[in-house]
């Protein structure tokens, strides 16, 4: 039976012969989902991070034959109506970004620790967000998320 | 769209009246050489004025996170008065080469290349003098128009304004006859600093959204037509050739179109003279990525070994290059002021000390990669990298087609670090395009990257030192790396009556390339912690030994490229600034410390203050950072902060972690699994930063954080637990 799931609400079918490519490689390639990005291909670095149901997950070793039935969450599906997501403005208000490339996996895990744990502590953050950033923008990823579970606090989350 | 016959576009009209506005000479920086040759600052490639007055701007300056892409367009609009917020910016980025008189390559316009700290310098006056001619246009424009004396006139944002009768013209109303004018070269006036707009203030990356929504910004991302992707099998070991491979089973991969073989290259390079070049390897073309990789396992290649790189291993280097530092057998003297044998003897203590530093991978976060589209007599490279015309350079010697004929298209770099300043992954593309007669896109695994890395070298620092009466007496510092010299100019040379500088070097063919700051930090660390060392040993606070060596407040004349002076006073108000803010001399719980650092890097003064926290079990944590920096007038504040923090950190992490190890000729440290790599939770909880108030021309930032992060480390690591640790990476001698 062919392998059905779904990328950022649409529906997606995996080919013959292609149970065994990678989620990362099959949003990049098949779907052209840039935003996930290679790193280091042995899930060490968090680059490719998406959410899998609801979860983060590194998907740079994750065979599509095994997600027959999951939602998949990418970057690009963050922000679906243009309306930044309360994470992505935070890394805006921060001014996160240097080279940038890490940046859509570290706000991947950031939206998921925020959706588990509203309010982390400092050692939350630290045990959760394990993603490498070359550019050193650790502070301010710290800081956003801080900012972020803010304005959760003011305003709670009601999607699932 | 726009309907065409509003799009009035000052470019179009430029372009039409001739391109030579105005001619004026402005210093041009190439690779090999700063001669100084005459531009023609045609302003308008970056700027078009619409008639509704909006502004689409590209940026002149590539980026690879040191937010040079957004500094440019500060520099061109500040001058031109423009209204930053009507500025949409058009993140296309083609490069514009010309031929000087001597037939060189060179960039046309801005220097668009980007390393050694140097961008902003470059081009600065460049951008300031385009974005004040274009003001002077709109202000000679509307003066002819209103029949009034264009010096009544004044512009604010995107407009003329006419003060005493308060009418106005729109930047949009002038642009069209404007962009026809001449102007009087004698009459442009630049800016005073206290009348900048847009410079001074923060302002965000022009291209932040995009990264936070996962626009394809890399070049990686790039989806160009009919082009294979590639991986490439790469010889493990340096010089190795290839043996053999299973071509069918590879070609038996769905997906995969064609195998190549590509041949090792070894040639001149700089600073390690000669090395390899580019690794022998065999590439697999296919319809996508992950077919190439699934080609690349089927090859099973196998190697035979040549004799060239035979036997290079990191580890036992490191210990050459120590003992060489050690020794006595004599090194290039850079300097030699005073009687420093004589000193040392008159001393009351003398300190003997070797502080040594591992080689350093790059790891840019974003793999290399480089499409190459190499046609009959024209070509098309897309890719990220420091120097763009190295691409057209390429094209030029490998398949004899003229460089001005290629166009090369420049992405957002994930990092560079000096590793995309190498030419290897532009050469490979081009080579496979030009060979197999199609556009390729060439990926290069993590493995590739880590593997075929150009190294910062390795280094050992011996310095000699004494004390007199709590002040330094005599200074000889022997310094020895893998290839290359030490600089001369460091303080506390100049500082110091006897004062002698060695340079020795250990010459082996590790390939080597150009880091963040590798050399400033090496002696960073040698002179930082020997400083601490020396206060000690004179019971002195490490602060204040300090401000008493840089006293007098005196600039220095050097001879060096990047800076001619080296001014103690402003080295000095970067200790002060960052020990205030950290609250120096305060009590601390036990097993915290505070360490301070500085350095002065291409003309930039940094100094740091680090507190860490070391338990009885030599566990280390990492708490809180003050910075201070004198980098002239601050550009983008904000901007300089995230550098302060990120090159701050880099350099923790080359302390703490970075070391790629080296064993008979094959890279050990091939992925994040091997070379460990600082994340979160390892960093500072906060980092702060002061900039020093300046109006002097502004200097770079990417580098000058770096350097002086081992010794801040090193040194509260001292203060906190008595551990003192003169041999990186830190983390084989204590826990993180
Ligand atoms: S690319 Fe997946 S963890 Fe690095
Ligand atoms: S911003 Fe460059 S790797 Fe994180």
């Amino acid at each position: 039976m062919a392998i059905h799931f779904s990328v950022n609400q649409q529906e997606v079918e995996v080919g013959p012969g292609e149970e065994e490519m990678p989620l990362l490689w099959f949003l990049r390639e098949k779907l052209r989902l840039t935003g996930s990005k290679f790193g280091c291909g042995i899930g060490q670095c968090g680059a490719c991070t998406v959410h899998i149901n609801g979860t983060a997950v590194r998907s740079c070793l994750l065979p599509v034959g095994q997600l027959q039935g999951s939602q998949i969450r990418t970057i690009e599906g963050l922000a679906p109506t243009g309306q930044l997501h309360p994470v992505q403005q935070a890394w805006l208000d921060q001014d996160v970004p240097q080279c940038g490339y890490c940046q859509a996996g570290q706000i991947m895990a950031a939206v998921s620790l925020l959706e588990r744990i509203n309010q982390p502590t400092d050692q939350q953050i630290s045990d959760n967000m394990t993603n490498i950033c070359r550019c050193g923008t650790y502070t301010r990823i710290r800081k956003a998320i801080r900012q972020a579970a803010e304005t959760h606090a003011e305003k709670p989350v009601t999607e699932a | 769209m726009q309907n065409p016959h509003r799009r009035h576009f000052l470019k179009i009209s430029a372009l039409s009246a001739g391109a030579m506005l105005v001619s004026v000479t402005l210093p041009l920086r190439t690779r090999s050489s700063s001669a100084q040759q005459p531009v023609s600052p045609q302003w308008c490639v970056y700027v078009s004025i619409n008639r509704d007055n909006s502004v689409v701007m590209q940026s002149p300056i590539m980026e690879m996170g040191q937010f040079m892409r957004t500094a440019g367009p500060m520099i061109l609009a500040d001058e031109m008065d423009l209204d930053w917020s009507l500025i949409r910016f058009d993140l296309n980025m083609p490069t514009y080469l010309t031929r000087n008189r001597k037939g060189d390559l060179v960039y046309d316009h801005a220097q668009i290349g980007t390393g050694g700290s140097q961008t902003l310098k470059n081009n600065w006056t460049y951008l300031r003098t385009a974005g004040a001619t274009i003001r002077r246009m709109m202000i000679e424009e509307a003066a002819e128009r209103w029949d009034c004396s264009p010096e009544r006139l004044t512009a604010r944002l995107s407009q003329i304004i006419d003060t005493p009768t308060g009418r106005k013209f729109s930047y949009g109303d002038l642009a069209e006859k404007a962009a026809r004018r001449q102007v009087d070269t004698n009459k442009l006036k630049l800016k005073q600093p206290a009348q900048f707009h847009i410079m001074g203030k923060n302002q965000p990356a022009i291209d932040a959204r995009d990264i936070v929504t996962g626009a394809p910004l890399f070049g990686i991302d790039e989806n160009y037509a009919n082009a294979l992707r590639v991986a490439i099998d790469r010889a493990p070991a340096m010089g190795a050739q290839i043996a053999g491979y299973d071509k069918k089973a590879a070609l038996a991969v769905p997906g995969v179109r064609q195998v190549v073989e590509m041949p090792h290259e070894s040639g001149p390079h700089w600073p390690d003279g000669e090395t390899q070049l580019r690794a022998a390897g065999v590439a697999v073309l296919a319809d996508s990525f992950w077919a190439a990789m699934r080609g690349k396992d089927a090859l099973k290649t196998t190697w035979k070994d040549t004799h060239q790189y035979a036997g290079l291993n990191s580890k036992a280097h490191r210990e050459t290059l120590k003992a060489l530092a050690r020794s006595d057998q004599p090194g290039k003297h850079l300097r030699d002021d005073g009687e420093v044998t004589r000193a040392l003897q008159q001393a009351d203590k003398v300190l003997e000390h070797c502080y040594e530093r591992s080689f350093l991978a790059h790891a840019c976060m974003e793999p290399l990669n480089c499409i190459a589209d190499v046609r009959k007599d024209s070509a098309t490279v897309v890719v990220g990298h420091q120097w763009p015309h190295a691409a057209a350079l390429a094209v030029e010697e490998i398949a004899g087609i003229d460089a001005l004929k290629v166009e090369v298209i420049n992405k957002r770099m994930g990092g560079g670090f000096g590793r995309k300043g190498e030419a290897d992954y532009l050469r490979e593309a081009i080579w496979l395009s030009h060979k197999v007669g199609q556009p390729v896109q060439v990926i290069w695994t993590r493995e590739n990257d880590m593997e075929r890395d150009f190294f910062a070298p390795a280094a050992a620092v011996q310095i000699r030192a004494g004390v007199k009466q709590g002040r330094i007496h005599g200074w000889h510092m022997r310094h020895a790396q893998t290839a290359g010299e030490a600089e001369s100019h460091n303080f506390p040379a100049h500082l110091v009556r006897d004062c002698r500088i060695e340079s020795l070097a250990g010459n082996e063919p590790f390939p080597l390339g150009t880091w963040r700051g590798p050399r400033q930090m090496q002696q960073a660390f040698a002179i930082e912690s020997m400083l601490d060392e020396l206060a000690h040993a004179a019971a002195a606070d490490p602060l204040a030994f300090r401000l008493a060596l840089m006293e007098p407040a005196k600039a220095h004349p050097i001879d060096y490229w990047a800076a001619d002076h080296l001014d103690s006073g402003r080295m000095a108000r970067c200790y002060r600034s960052a020990a205030e803010m950290a609250g120096w001399g305060r009590k601390l719980e036990k097993g915290e410390g505070l360490g301070i650092a500085g350095h002065v890097t291409f003309g930039t003064y940094v100094a740091f203050v680090l507190q860490v926290h070391v338990d009885d079990n030599k566990q280390l944590s990492l708490q809180k950072a003050w910075g201070a920096i004198d980098c002239g007038f601050a550009v983008n504040p904000n901007h300089i902060r995230a550098q302060m923090e990120g090159g701050f950190i880099d350099g923790l992490n080359a302390a703490l972690f970075n070391e790629a190890v080296i064993e008979d000729s094959r890279v050990q440290t091939r992925n994040f699994g091997q070379l460990r790599w600082m994340r979160m939770g390892e960093t500072p909880l906060e980092i702060e930063t002061e900039i020093i108030e300046s109006d002097r021309e502004p200097t770079g930032v990417g580098e000058p954080p770096v350097p002086p992060a081992p010794a801040a480390l090193a040194n509260a690591i001292f203060a906190a637990s008595g551990l003192r640790l003169r041999r990186m990476p830190f983390s084989e001698h204590i826990r993180i």
